[in-house]
């Protein structure tokens, strides 16, 4: 292949990216067709990527809910580059999001894939994991994610069938052939560049997974950190704020949400995510307190943050069941 | 019996073709579908539900749920349990949910007033519904429709541990007044295993509460066979009438044969909890 064609290829595979996957539903609400149909389109497409930090590149998802515009491209995935090879730092919502992302590496790198961590079990980060197996990569997480995978696994598998058709095709379910306990880290050379995977105890899951780039002081948290999208909460409310005063020591030079983007400052874009959820600690407490049933309780609490956050609507008040029925055991 | 009976209409449920729905957001006729149907006929036979407009059972929740394996419901009786007039039983029904009969409570004129809040899981849109059998056996129901799914199917996400499985807690807020109903909450720490999401060893027996029973001075003030489609940790709220000083005891027996108590002194003039 030519230069020229193979420069062409890149641009009209950005170009697809673009409008197939990170742009706005059509006003109208009628079905985008072209890309998502378009199996050209499909193998060729490559996620729209920023590098943050040398060797360090991020595709950040939409703050939608899924759908067939979007693919279940919502949660912010990427990788790091060595000199020897690459680590992928999850998958994305769907096979189509984890091969678009395949794409985007390939016009980046040409090393192989050598580590794929999965932060924790949610779909919208693992289902992209299927296409970034081709050269045989160690798949890395917590002690407790193939337990989750194997308990969660079909139910959120038949849910992005339900939502996405034929475009869950290939979206298979890939466990860890290694895993990290939970308190510890492991460090993985990609060549020149030392990665730290550590796994935390109960927080936004019991299986959360942060990884660490030493070179460039680049920390990556999943969904320990939410910015902008309303946090989530799918364990342990005072586990999550316990691992928000740890993760505060890290020295970061550079971050990467979960969800979300922002140029505040580390650790002080934490700052917000830690005061939804301090408000929720205490309001829930004080329900509990004062005997409001959980019924109520959830129209209640933490009210005053809505204005805070995208999504509010469809996470705040399952946030609040998840706290209240943790802490009614205090 | 009972048991056999459930498997039964579980057995029908799994083999009966469902009417699949377009779009199963828009609130349908609920004397209608096809699992109530089915449930109805099983459970109360020929016998006519509502006979009359006597308000006897509401049913409250928010019917928009934020959590399908945590939806809390709320059914007041709106008659006095007097010795002549008092509903005997509650049935608490979730149409889709692989166990429909989600609980059967039973209650005396010694409950007080029958006002039942627990949580449910909810494994589809469907209706919940509170049967109320008087003891004269006339049958009064209201339900609701409810938007939440994958409840049942959806994974502990919170684990039990062993030492902590059985763990009761009762709660008395207020200063107990004898010969008034008073209201009571019971916590049980118990994962209470869907057998839909117990999909990890198949030779494994979902482990949830099959019965808990509340006596007051040995009388029976509240008693219930319950099933998965409790949320785990379950927790109960109702009301019982002290007539003097004694002992409030519960007994919860899971499907591993697991049996676990616990007892709570009661005074008058006391709000009262154990932990």
């Amino acid at each position: 292949m030519r230069v020229w064609s193979k420069v062409r290829l890149v641009l009209s595979a950005l170009l697809a990216a673009l409008i197939g996957l990170a742009g706005p539903a059509h006003g109208d609400g009628s079905v985008q067709t072209g890309p998502i149909d378009n199996n050209e389109a499909r193998e060729t497409r490559a996620l729209a990527l920023e590098m943050i930090a040398p060797g360090n590149y991020v595709h950040y998802g939409v703050h939608e809910d899924r759908s067939r515009e979007n693919l279940g491209d919502q949660a912010n995935i990427g990788f790091v580059v060595g000199e020897r090879c690459v680590l992928v730092f999850d998958g994305g919502g769907s096979f189509a999001v984890g091969r678009a992302l395949l794409n985007a590496i390939r016009t980046t790198t040409n090393k192989p894939i050598c580590y794929v961590v999965i932060s924790h079990v949610h779909p919208d980060h693992i289902f992209g994991v299927a296409a970034l197996t081709g050269d045989d990569p160690v798949i890395i997480g917590h002690e407790n994610l193939a337990r989750q995978l194997a308990a969660r696994g079909k139910f959120y598998r038949d849910a992005l069938e339900r939502d996405l058709g034929e475009a869950a095709s290939g979206s298979d379910i890939v466990g860890p052939t290694k895993t990290v306990a939970a308190g510890e880290t492991i460090t993985v050379d990609l060549g020149g560049r030392e990665v730290d995977i550590r796994a935390w105890p109960p927080a936004h899951t019991d299986h959360d997974v942060t990884i660490f780039d030493r070179a460039s002081s680049t920390l990556w948290l999943a969904d320990l950190l939410f910015v902008d999208h309303t946090p989530v909460l799918d364990s342990n409310i005072t586990g999550f704020l316990a691992v928000m005063q740890t993760l505060r020591a890290t020295e970061a030079r550079h971050y990467v949400p979960g969800h979300g983007r922002s140029n505040a400052a580390w650790p002080a874009v934490m700052d917000a995510q830690q005061h939804y959820f301090e408000v929720i600690l205490k309001e829930t407490r004080r329900a509990i307190r004062d005997n409001v049933r959980l019924m109520d309780a959830v129209n209640q609490v933490g009210l005053s943050e809505a204005g805070q956050w995208v999504n509010f609507e469809t996470y705040h008040r399952r946030n609040v069941t998840t706290a209240y029925t943790e802490l009614e055991w205090e | 019996m009972m048991q056999l009976r459930y498997l039964l209409l579980c057995a029908v449920l799994a083999f009966s073709p469902l009417v699949a729905s377009a779009n199963p957001n828009p609130e349908p006729d609920h004397t209608k579908i096809p699992e109530w149907q089915v449930i109805r006929s099983l459970m109360f036979g020929d016998r006519e539900i509502n006979p009359d407009d006597r308000d006897v059972v509401r049913l409250y929740l928010n019917t928009r749920a934020d959590d399908a394996a945590t939806v809390p419901i709320m059914i007041n009786g709106q008659i006095d349990q007097t010795a002549n007039d008092y509903i005997k039983k509650l049935y608490v029904i979730v149409d889709g949910n692989p166990i429909p009969t989600a609980g059967i409570f039973h209650f005396t004129p010694e409950s007080g007033r029958v006002k039942m809040e627990t949580r449910l899981r909810f494994e589809k849109y469907s209706f919940v519904r509170a049967v109320a059998e008087l003891n004269d056996g006339r049958l009064y129901m209201s339900q609701r429709w409810v938007k939440a799914a994958g409840g049942c199917s959806a994974p502990m996400g919170k684990n039990v541990s062993a030492a902590s499985m059985g763990k009761m807690r009762f709660r008395m807020d207020d200063a107990v007044a004898y010969d008034q109903p008073q209201l009571v909450q019971l916590q049980v720490r118990h994962p209470n295993e869907s057998a839909l999401a117990s999909d990890l060893d198949p030779d494994h027996v979902p482990q949830f509460i099959r019965s808990v029973e509340v006596n007051y001075n040995d009388k029976p003030v509240m008693s219930g066979e319950v099933n998965f489609s409790l949320s785990d940790n379950p927790v109960f709220r109702f009301y019982f009438v002290p007539r003097a000083a004694g002992q409030l005891n519960v007994k919860v027996e899971d499907t591993h044969d697991s049996v676990f108590t616990q007892s709570m002194e009661i005074s008058e003039g006391e709000s009262t909890e154990t932990r």
